[in-house]
């Protein structure tokens, strides 16, 4: 386990730095390399090349590594709550919630960019409702919930289907077109959610133990689950108004964070949120990367959704992990 | 005494409620067609509205009580032989699998013929299903169900929206058939495909009955009873997939049916026995199906819903509300 962290330490840094470089260097509009450096010492004259590393491939790569981030932490959130490893943010219905307020302030005030409030709204609001009626089982309920959502997402998107293209974006998830103003808008979320959930650390460690060990142990649990879930949503909500609904980082990045790093939260917190961070961008790399060429339409389809790349490569992740987890 | 009343008068309720579902969906919409009419039309093929009732309706009518069957017997043997309350191919990602093979395949046009694509749609489908299963392990955790089962159901959702949203510039009617399930535009071709794969699986299920209902006593009752258990699990699951691919592959992920048949019958059997809920779960299946298809048509006419939409409003209440009073966890 020593020697893992320390690998870790040592390693995820330069990944995340070659990342990084890979999302300025790399992309549709063709700037030279020696361009983008300049741009980063800022001694580029030419300003369509400043324009196109600052204020799309930068805010794109930034957003990748900080929504990745929270929904790594999220997930550990969630899975400590629910007590099993197989959870995820999307467990709590918070994705469909979030869908839902878009469309729907799509559909009352068409063409109105209310497109970020509304989902970190929805995505909260539905926090709220599966903690109010979740008590029983918050996977289960969060499941059925998440399904009502999206059934009734999908009968608004029926009778007006003007707002689909905005929508796909949050149902796949996607880091197309990122701005600086996502940017802004996400990070103070990363200040806050982060911090808050390693606080939690200790309290969570006690949590996972069970209901009755945790109270024997001084915990006093309503509290620590009515905040932790609180952490947990709060984080999902952010990621998902700024990168959309993506699958498998909440629930991949956390395994890959245990067998990394033990069950202890102390640790878990930051090494799954910086996975997650690396995972997603590394996603959205092969997402932007790759041009499909499909049947029916004349040009390369470039620019899939990451959510789409997350969805392919998650599904055999998650099995190599659980088959690893039932043999140990 | 009251038993065998049940027994034959719950079927027997369920078929005239079929048919009266079928009537009604031969006569409603527009044009809105008095019953005689609409029987008229549908035995004299010279007949003037032969075309709306015979060619449409009718067809999309029965397509509802085959699917509906096929997904309440698929759901039943889930969970039986799972002994899990909310298995269903709904939230085993079962359908979601198929429906991802079948969206990639018309989407795309990849011009694979109507009667291979819900062969295809199964390969999908056993795919996501045993990647479930295999994350189940063996705990009969529901939340542990409910949690793999979502995280691959929403895989393929993302996929089935990436493909639709890519190939067709998102096409609502197209995406919505693959992401929830609808009967829109479904003729004679589409029932002639899964109508022989559903009475396949819903035999096949009859003939497993005795096999099931044992495996619900738990594994070593069921061993003792004589009952090759891993056996009769695999074929039952295997069944299962079979009728979840082939409604899927014509219909899309239609949910909350599979689940909810079963537990109605369930409860206004009075019994969990395999074998007696198998005939009635299978009828109220099919009705459930065919009127969340008929209101689908009709609420918010011209404007026609995805039937999965309804399925899943109506549905999940109502597994709450029955789960609640049986105490089954749901």
């Amino acid at each position: 386990m020593r020697w893992r962290l320390s690998a870790l330490v040592l390693l995820t840094p330069v990944a995340g730095v070659a990342l990084v470089l890979a999302h300025l260097f790399l992309g549709r509009s063709d700037v030279p390399a020696p361009a983008v450096l300049r741009v980063l010492t800022g001694r580029e004259t030419e300003p369509a090349y400043a324009l196109i590393v600052l204020d799309y491939r930068l805010p794109r790569v930034l957003v990748g590594l900080g929504a990745g981030a929270l929904l790594a932490v999220s997930g550990v959130l969630v899975q400590a709550v629910v007590r099993n490893p197989l959870a995820e943010p999307a467990t709590t219905g918070v994705g469909a919630g979030a869908a839902l307020a878009v469309v729907g302030t799509l559909v009352l005030w068409p063409g109105h960019a209310l497109a970020y409030p509304a989902a970190l709204g929805g995505a909260l609001a539905t926090g709220a409702v599966l903690y109010v009626v979740g008590r029983r089982s918050f996977a289960v309920t969060g499941v059925l919930l998440g399904a009502v959502l999206a059934a009734l997402t999908s009968l608004l998107l029926v009778v007006d289907s003007a707002p689909i293209s905005v929508v796909l974006r949050w149902l796949v998830g996607s880091l197309n077109a990122r701005t600086p103003q996502d940017w802004t808008l996400l990070w103070p979320w990363l200040v806050v959610v982060l911090p808050t959930a390693w606080l939690l650390a200790s309290r969570l460690n006690v949590w996972v133990l069970g209901e009755p060990a945790a109270t024997g142990l001084g915990l006093r649990t309503g509290p620590v689950l009515a905040v932790v879930l609180l952490v947990a949503v709060a984080g999902a909500a952010a990621a998902i108004a700024a990168a959309g609904a993506v699958a498998f980082v909440g629930l991949v990045a956390p395994h890959v964070g245990r067998l990394l790093a033990g069950a202890d939260h102390r640790v878990l917190i930051p090494v799954s949120a910086v996975l997650g961070a690396l995972l997603l961008s590394l996603a959205d790399l092969v997402a932007f990367s790759v041009s499909v060429q499909l049947p029916g339409i004349a040009t390369d389809v470039s620019g899939v959704p990451v959510g789409a790349v997350t969805a392919l490569i998650g599904a055999p992740v998650l099995a190599s992990l659980v088959r690893r987890e039932n043999r140990a | 005494m009251i038993t065998i009343i049940k027994r034959v008068e719950l079927p027997g309720l369920a078929v005239a409620a079929l048919a009266v579902c079928v009537l009604a969906a031969l006569c409603l919409g527009e044009p809105r067609l008095r019953p005689a009419t609409a029987l008229a039309a549908l035995t004299d093929p010279a007949h003037p509205l032969r075309v709306p009732v015979w060619e449409v309706r009718l067809p999309r009518a029965l397509l509802g009580l085959v699917a509906g069957a096929g997904l309440a017997a698929a759901g039943l043997l889930l969970q039986d032989v799972l002994r899990n309350p909310i298995a269903g191919p709904e939230l085993l990602g079962v359908s979601s699998g198929a429906a991802v093979v079948v969206a990639t395949i018309v989407v795309l046009g990849l011009g694979v013929p109507l009667v291979v694509q819900p062969w295809a749609a199964l390969a999908g489908a056993v795919v996501a299903g045993a990647l479930v299963l295999l994350a189940i392990g063996r705990t009969r955790d529901p939340a542990h169900v409910a949690l793999v089962g979502a995280a691959v159901s929403a895989a393929c959702g993302g996929l089935v929206v990436a493909v639709v949203g890519l190939g067709t510039q998102g096409n609502v009617v197209v995406l919505f058939r693959y992401l929830l399930g609808s009967l829109a535009a479904r003729g004679w071709p589409h029932l002639e495909t899964v109508t022989p794969l559903v009475a396949a699986g819903v035999g096949a299920a009859w003939l497993l009955r005795r096999r099931v209902e044992a495996l619900t006593l738990g594994d070593d009752v069921a061993a003792g009873l004589g009952v090759p258990v891993t056996r009769t699990r695999v074929a039952a699951v295997g069944v299962a997939a079979l009728l979840a691919a082939a409604v899927a592959s014509v219909c899309g992920p239609v949910a909350f049916v599979a689940l909810l048949a079963p537990h109605l019958a369930r409860r206004l059997l009075g019994t969990v026995s395999t074998r007696r809920v198998l005939p009635l779960a299978v009828l109220l299946g099919g009705l459930l199906l065919a009127l969340a298809d008929l209101a689908s048509r009709l609420l918010l006419y011209p404007v026609e819903l995805p039937v999965g939409i309804a399925t899943t409003l109506v549905g999940v209440p109502a597994l709450v509300l029955l789960s609640r009073r049986t105490a089954v966890p749901a």
